[in-house]
Parts: C-alpha cells; structure tokens; sequence
C-alpha cells in the first residue's frame, strides 16, 4: 500500500498526469477567484481616487496646451507600461484626435545600456531626461512599488528642470507617494503586482481620453469666420 | 542525555570538521566560488544557527536555506482564511503555537484572539477532537499545517473523527508537500546549488526513494540528514564525499530513524484522507504545481473548506520582503531590505521571521548579524 500512496502523493515521480475535469475545474475556479479580485481593487481605487485622476488629466492636457511634450518611464514590466502610454499619445486610435508628443525612455536600448554601463542604472532616466526635456514637458513614471532609485532620481531631476511630473503606483504608494518631486501621484493599494498593473493600464487609458476631451474643449468648436 | 549528547560532542565535530576541510581541498569547483548546499528542512537550518555549524566550516561550502518550514511558506491569504473562520461565533480554532503569529494582511490568529475569537493552542490534533467531544454545540476546526511529516497524524485524526461519528470537527487543510517543491527548486533558471541536505522528518515518513529524481534527472548529490549538530556535519562530509568522487546519490545519514520505504501505515493513512490539489500557494515562491493536499470527497463531511464560507483571497505578500529569494537561496537573510529593521521576531513582515525555523529567525536569533546598523539604515531611508 505503501507503493501506492507514493504514486498519489508524487505522481509525476511516476509518469503520472493530473486529472483533466479536476485541472479544469480547479483552473476555472482560479480564473474567477482572479478575475474578481482584479475587479475589486480596481473599484476600490477608482471609488477613491477618481478626483485625483483628473486633477492628473488636467495638468497633463496642460503640458501639451504649452507646447510641451511627454516622457515616460519604469522598470521591468512598467516599462512595458511606459510605452505603451507614449504609444497611446502618440498614435491615437480614435479618429479625430491629434498626435501628441510622448517619448518612452526606456525603448532607446543604446542610451539606457550605456549609461547604465558607464554611471550606473539609478541614472538611465535621468541622462536622457537632462539631453532633451525642456521647461513646460511632463514626465511620467510607472512603479508598482513606488521606490525605484531611477525613477526617483529622474523625478528629482525633473523637477530641477522645470518639467511637470506624474507618478503611477502601488502598494503604499512607497518613496514616489511621499517625494516632494512628484506634482501627482496616484497609488494602486494594493500588495499584489499584477492587480497593480492591470488598475495602472487602466489608469492611464482613461487619462488618456480625459487629456484628448480637455484638449479638444480647449480647441474649441468651429466659429463662423468674420 | 543519552541519544542526545552522543550526537553533540565536540570532539567528534571537530573531527567531521577537519574532515570536511580536508574534502573541500581536493574539490576543484570549490575552489572558483563556494560550494552552495541547501539543507531542505527548518529543523536543520534551527541547529545550524543554534551550533554555530556554518562557523565550523571554511568559506568554500556555504548552508543555502530551504523551504522546509511550513509555517514560513503558508501565503498571507491562507492565514486570512484562517481569521475569517476563528472569527466566526460558533468556531473553536484550533491550532499550533507556532502558526498563532503568522501575519495576515489584516490581522495575526494571535491578534484575532486578543480582539475576542476563540483560538486555541494545541498540541496535537487529537487535543481538537477532545475539544468537539468537550463542547458539542460549537465548532472545532483544526488548522491541519506541515509537511508530509505531520500529514498522517492529521489523517489519522479525520479517520478517528469518522469513527466516533464526530458531527463537530472539520479540518482546515494546508497540508504540502516537500517533494514538488524540490522540483520546482531545481527547475528555477537562477538555480546555484550543488547538492541538498534532505529532510529527515519528512523522509522518515516517505522514505529514501522519492528523492531519487533529485541524483538521477538532475545530477545533484543529496543525503538526508539527522538534526542534531554531528548528523549535520556528518551529512555535509556525506554530500561533499559524493561531488568530490564525482558521484550524484541519495545517501541515508539518518538511518536510525529513517526506513528507506518509509513508513506504511502512515502513508495509508495518507492515501486514505487525502488527495493532491492541483497547484498550491506558497508564500515566496507562488503556486507550484502538486504540492498541496484537500480532504476526499469521502471525508468532505470534516473539510472545513467545504462546510464553511471562505474567502480564499490570493494576497500578495508585501512588495518590501524578500523572502521569496531567501527560500530560493538568491539571497541570504540579511540581505533583505527590511531584515532587521522593519522585520524582526517581534514584528514579523515576512514568515520567514515568525517561526524558530525560518531562516530569518534562525539568522536574528544566533546569526551574530548586529542589527543596529541595520535599524539606523531602515531610520534614515
């Protein structure tokens, strides 16, 4: 008997495969149990923060109302964020909306390899930020944790140059909350990485629209000419 | 103490230690970066820091800490499933000490105690059932936690339980299992070990041949090892004979205790009450794959996952603690962010810190770590 409960206990000792119905239903359940936590904490914060992210759709409309254009930036799979957001800006899907300037740090691989080669990864943000931000930009940061060392300093450097600065992050919010660097930050309450991304992508969708209907307010309808 | 002192002499250890020294001079691999061991069980890394092992041996073979310590892995969500079920007005929870102050994202049992919720401290899971027959008109559940190790005991209770017709007990099952876990050890692609001291409580248990995988598919020498200080040592000479002959084996340091087919009747027992879940949490190294057990359909009348409403929340644990890469031996304890500072035995973060056989105790604890440094820093950050 012995034998046999080895075999149950460590089937894949054994060539043994899991059981299909149970797998699927035990998947299934997974997808639910996940799918409803992602719904609740992206509520919880909107509930909260809704004023919040508008307050940040009306100072980014106002880089671009200036002339300004947008950087953005983040770690690992913030990065990915990062471009996206630039993306979004940058080549709007919806017709009738403008191309807005928005630059990803991270894509310039040459850039972020040799200064983080050469000074160190806590200033991979901040070289090319120093080369081509101008007075009136707006940088944007993407952190789950809110404590990421370039990120910071790229913030602190910003602000040095006159450049508005936005934070999106997570958890407590972490150094990005509490920094004197950042004009906004909006913080994702939550322990889970991936239920902070999915409510950042969120975020940053709906920015992005509330910046284009500021935008379009701004540029006003179509008056008869004198 | 007889069958103690014999295993703590210090003679002997010097003996083994010079021994070990003398093996590690002729490994060449040694020589370019130290020998990294993991000892897989929380008793083993409680004895190396209490004897001061690592301190016996020279900087050319390191102790990576495993995860054999159940109360460190149990993810946050699970001990908040716990709460939700001791809060619960008709519920007895019952439990072992050492799972009391293990944080959940609201609250510890320890404190769900202290705010009103019967929970109470046993010291075995028979203690439970004495509870159900004592008080008929509440309910006993039993936070059924550990390894293999304390799998039967478990079992044999829901089967005792069956027997009296018991309408008043469940158990709550957070039962694991260390052999996936090894698996998954050895598939992470950040992997640095070069051999394993196995448990040898678990083994006692299962036996010697479940961890034939571990020499045979991935060509890592282990021996599984007793607790006491000269059964450690005696299992690291044991490991380190094997790289230095260039043999992949599973060697029994421990046979005194541990059968190489293990124990039958417990594993019976086993086979009887439980089956595998599909994938299981971990609190470090997320859901790995077979590595948790639920009660049968045929004894669903004591799961408590059954008979009562859970939340079975996945909450991440907190971003500051590194206790995944300490289980996975990328990082040592006090290298840690909050090791130290935030994190102490006191005000435990991560599970690693709450219980004797976490790696993050055993360091605090007899780890000679001066850990005012490490307060100044969390102060000025």
């Amino acid at each position: 008997m012995g034998h046999e409960a080895l075999q149950s206990l460590y089937p894949f000792l054994h060539g043994g495969k899991q059981d299909a119905g149970k797998l699927e239903a035990a998947l299934l359940d997974a997808v639910r149990l996940k799918a409803e936590d992602s719904v609740a904490v992206k509520r919880a914060f909107f509930e909260r923060n809704g004023a919040k992210v508008v307050a940040m759709a009306h100072a980014l409309a106002a880089v671009y109302q200036q002339g300004g254009r947008l950087y953005t930036m983040g770690n690992g799979g913030s990065s990915c964020d990062a471009t996206h957001i630039a993306v979004e800006f940058g080549h709007p899907i919806t017709a009738g909306r403008p191309a807005l300037a928005a630059v990803s740090l991270v894509a310039d691989t040459a850039m972020l390899t040799a200064v983080g080669n050469d000074v160190g990864i806590d200033h991979i943000f901040v070289r090319p930020l120093i080369a081509q931000a101008r007075r009136g930009d707006g940088l944007i940061g993407v952190s789950t944790s809110g404590n990421s060392a370039n990120l910071l300093a790229a913030f602190s450097t910003a602000r040095r140059l006159g450049v508005a600065t936005f934070g999106l992050s997570g958890h407590d919010g972490g150094a990005m909350a509490r920094s004197v660097d950042l004009d906004h930050c909006l913080v994702v309450e939550s322990d889970s990485v991936h239920r902070v991304q999915e409510t950042h992508v969120a975020i940053y969708h709906i920015l992005w629209d509330l910046v284009h209907t500021l935008l379009a307010d701004e540029r006003g309808g179509l008056e008869a000419k004198p | 103490m007889k069958y103690v002192d014999e295993f703590r002499d210090p003679v002997k250890a010097q003996t083994l230690a010079r021994e070990i020294r003398g093996l590690l001079a002729g490994i060449v691999r040694a020589k370019q970066r130290p020998l990294q061991i993991m000892e897989v069980c929380g008793g083993h890394t409680h004895s190396i820091f209490r004897y001061g092992i690592q301190q016996l041996l020279p900087d050319s073979v390191e102790f990576v800490h495993g995860p054999g310590c159940p109360v460190c892995v149990l993810p946050m969500g699970r001990v908040d499933d716990c709460v939700a079920l001791a809060e619960r007005p008709e519920v007895i929870f019952t439990t072992f000490g050492d799972a009391m102050r293990v944080p959940g994202s609201r609250k510890s049992l320890l404190q769900a105690k202290a705010e009103g919720a019967d929970v109470r401290m046993v010291y075995s899971p028979l203690d439970a059932l004495k509870l159900a027959r004592e008080n008929p008109s509440r309910e006993v559940i039993f936070f059924g936690l550990g390894f293999e190790t304390t799998m039967p005991s478990t079992a044999m209770t829901v089967l005792q339980a069956h027997a009296e017709a018991l309408s008043n007990f469940s158990l709550f099952c957070n039962h694991i299992t260390i052999i996936p876990t090894i698996k998954a050890i050895l598939d992470s692609p950040d992997l640095q070990l070069d051999g394993f001291l196995g448990p040898g409580h678990v083994s006692m248990v299962i036996g010697t041949r479940p961890f034939d995988f571990i020499a045979q598919h991935y060509g890592k020498p282990i021996t599984i090892a007793g607790f006491e200080p000269l059964d450690v040592l005696q299992s690291m000479w044991m490991v380190l004979k094997q790289i230095a002959e260039g043999r992949c084996e599973v060697e029994n340091q421990y046979a005194r205790i541990v059968p190489e087919a293990g124990n039958a009747a417990a594993l019976d027992a086993i086979q009887e009450v439980f089956e595998l879940r599909e994938f299981f949490e971990w609190r470090g190294l997320g859901s790995i794959d077979h590595s948790g057990v639920r009660v049968r359909e045929a004894y669903a009348e004591f799961d408590a996952e059954r008979r009562f409403s859970i939340p079975n929340l996945k909450i991440a644990d907190p971003k500051s603690c590194q206790c995944g890469e300490v289980l996975k031996g990328v990082i040592k304890p006090h290298q840690c962010k909050v090791f130290g500072s935030a994190c102490t035995p006191e005000t435990p973060l991560g599970s690693l810190m709450v219980s004797s056989e976490g790696a993050c105790a055993a360091y605090y604890q007899y780890g000679r770590i001066d850990t005012s440094g490490l307060r100044k820093k969390a102060v000025a950050a």
